[in-house]
């Protein structure tokens, strides 16, 4: 009988999906993915979570339930850090203990340790994980090299042709659990579409880009996620072509803490693109999203009618004649 | 001839408010209900007042909608424009004040900042999770001391020491000022202090990173609050122009952008008479997936005709019936 290993639909899964899929379906296993995060998954994540976790965490034991008795095998990987000297929130170090002092009767866990902070050689990582499938060490190097390409191809199809100067298009940034998962953020992608916008993340940006630019801050890039974020940030200020940026952070994220108040910052010293910060939380009323949605898209529509109207006194845009009153929409 | 005026309605949490405006945007009529958790009812006993008062000398020629509450609102009286609450603000500042390059908006659960450049929108924030340093807060505090909000500013002016207050979190401030007053102070300085750290919180939450420079308006209900006022200007050290209107700003906002949408065209709005129509929502959860959407009904006259509340769409095909709750 194959082995069946499942992988929860939340936090890095939406980074390395088809890597992880590739690579325990070429060295034989089953893989289960679990459903699109829904009410229950949350409802059932928070009941099982400490109450402090952030949200996406609270969604993980969610998606650990969903797979609980379904798999032999949950893929919760212990990962430490994945680019030299740069660290990833505490959670995900260690994630397996989050999950296994959370939620009783789990399956076993494949917990390799990824550690690339200190050298890059992830042999060791990858034989680990293969180990509790096969003991076919050819098969585990091959599968991982063939979901190596998976993975980069998926990465590549992500860049393409989405940046266009002329169109109407917004930023969203964050971290890619709550950008790519349509509960968690409300749909925001969707959303920023109906009204004509359209959106780009920093995984569309060229990767090479991203890092030259984000290798021109002077400061230490500690933190993983920052490094795409600044780096996107940075490409945002030299290349004006954005209307809006939306930073969507989740409560009480101590990273973002850090992250979204320097993009801003540094935003705000030196462009005029709107910014805006959402913070999600357990609340599923929609109604305060959209409003501010809403109201940051009336804000770039004003902003463009009035233009190519801005009088060089910096006054009197508007004339009581036409009967136009300050707006005009 | 019958006069042609604009009608704008703000159903927000704490407040209903129905405003009239004439061609020139001067206010014929404002009203300022408590919404008391009943915004049906409290919006249709407004429209009857309304309809008493106007009578058949002025005939609405366009309807806007605002507040949290303007997806139903707009259902029920059918208006010419749905707009959020920040532009509908920042419309009516901008139209009555219209060298504003701040607003700082308090209501009953939102507080929001709006910074404005040569008239337009160039920034805003609005209160995220937390409703501390709201109205909701400051009325439960009066409640709690048992003083009439609306004595509350006056009071706070009459403040002769400085008392701190921690105003990080509502909870907190709470205990605080029962501590404060366990040990004497005299309820004018706790409440002065009270007002003092409602600002200190709005500045550092929704103000933080925010250019906020003079003109600034101030409005929202809040804005009543004369010890909140003082405060503001303490902490800003500049003048704080409260506006005349500044308690319906939202729905003054609205009927101006009410006036824009319709210009010359006819207005969708169903009438005054509507006051007199029973409307009842009524809702359930969606079984059929495991997002459990709380789906809202409402029905006019007992028959169904709306529906919203879920995610995916279905419910809002109102041939479907609703299942049996």
């Amino acid at each position: 009988m194959t082995i069946k290993v499942g992988i929860p639909r939340a936090l890095l899964f939406y980074e390395y999906a088809p890597l992880w899929i590739s690579f325990f379906n070429d060295v034989g296993a089953e893989v289960i993915v679990s459903d699109k995060s829904n009410k229950r998954i949350l409802n059932n994540g928070t009941i099982y979570t400490v109450e402090d976790a952030c949200i996406p965490v609270k969604l993980y034991n969610g998606h650990v339930l969903y797979l609980k008795d379904k798999v032999d095998y949950l893929f919760i990987p212990r990962i430490m850090g994945v680019y030299e000297k740069e660290y990833i929130c505490p959670k995900f170090c260690g994630l397996p203990e989050v999950v296994k002092y959370s939620i009783k009767d789990l399956p076993k866990l494949i917990n390799t340790k990824i550690d690339l902070t200190k050298s890059s050689n992830m042999k060791d990582a990858i034989l680990n994980m293969g180990s509790y499938i096969t003991t076919d060490k050819k098969r585990i190097i091959s599968a991982y090299e063939k979901a190596l390409i998976k993975y980069n191809e998926h990465k590549s199809s992500m860049k393409n042709t989405y940046i266009n100067e002329q169109n109407e298009q917004i930023m969203i940034m964050g971290h890619p659990y709550i950008l790519y998962d349509e509960y968690l953020n409300m749909n925001v992608i969707k959303k920023l579409k109906s009204y004509g916008y359209s959106c780009i993340t920093p995984d569309n940006l060229d990767d090479d880009l991203v890092n030259e630019y984000a290798n021109s801050y002077p400061g230490k890039i500690f933190w993983l996620f920052f490094r795409k974020m600044l780096g996107s940030c940075l490409y945002l200020i030299e290349n004006n072509f954005f209307d809006g940026v939306i930073y969507i952070s989740s409560f009480g994220c101590g990273i973002d803490s850090v992250v979204a108040e320097t993009i801003e910052r540094r935003l705000r010293r030196e462009t005029n693109i709107p910014f805006m910060l959402m913070t999600i939380d357990e609340h599923s009323g929609e109604a305060g999203f959209n409003t501010r949605l809403e109201a940051f898209i009336d804000m770039l529509e004003w902003r463009k009618i009035n233009e190519n109207n801005i009088s060089t006194h910096g006054n009197n845009l508007y004339s009581r004649e036409n009967n136009i009153r300050g707006v005009r929409y | 001839m019958k006069e042609t005026v604009y009608l704008g309605i703000d159903v927000g949490s704490v407040s209903t408010n129905i405003v009239v405006i004439d061609r020139d945007q001067n206010v014929i009529i404002k009203e300022y209900y408590r919404t008391m958790g009943n915004p049906i009812k409290v919006l249709k006993n407004g429209l009857k007042a309304l309809r008493d008062k106007i009578m058949d000398e002025m005939v609405i020629g366009g309807v806007g909608t605002t507040g949290s509450g303007r997806d139903l609102a707009n259902f029920m009286v059918g208006a010419d424009i749905v707009k959020n609450e920040i532009t509908a603000h920042a419309v009516a500042s901008s139209t009555y004040v219209p060298d504003v390059k701040t607003i700082l908006e308090i209501g009953g659960q939102d507080s929001k900042i709006i910074i404005l450049r040569n008239q337009i929108v160039s920034d805003f924030a609005m209160n995220t999770v937390c409703a501390a340093g709201t109205g909701s807060f400051l009325d439960r505090q009066a409640a709690r001391l048992g003083i009439p909000i609306e004595l509350f500013g006056d009071l706070a002016l009459k403040s002769q020491t400085e008392v701190r207050i921690a105003g990080r979190c509502a909870v907190f401030a709470e205990s605080d000022m029962i501590h404060k007053q366990q040990l004497g102070y005299s309820q004018e300085d706790i409440i002065n202090g009270l007002c003092e750290a409602l600002v200190r919180n709005y500045l550092n939450n929704i103000g933080k990173g925010k250019d906020i420079l003079p003109p600034v308006v101030f409005q929202g209900g809040v804005a009543a609050n004369k010890g909140i006022k003082k405060a503001f200007e303490k902490a800003l050290n500049c003048e704080i122009y409260v506006p005349e209107h500044f308690n319906v700003m939202g729905a003054l906002g609205a009927a101006i952008l009410a006036q824009k949408e319709v210009e010359n065209n006819k207005t969708k709005f169903y009438g005054l008479n509507i006051a007199d129509i029973e409307f009842k929502v009524k809702g359930f959860e969606c079984s059929y997936c495991p997002n459990a959407c709380e789906v809202i009904g409402i029905y006019k006259d007992d028959i169904l005709a709306a529906r919203w509340g879920d995610k995916c769409g279905r419910w809002q095909n109102i041939e479907i019936e609703s299942p049996l709750s």
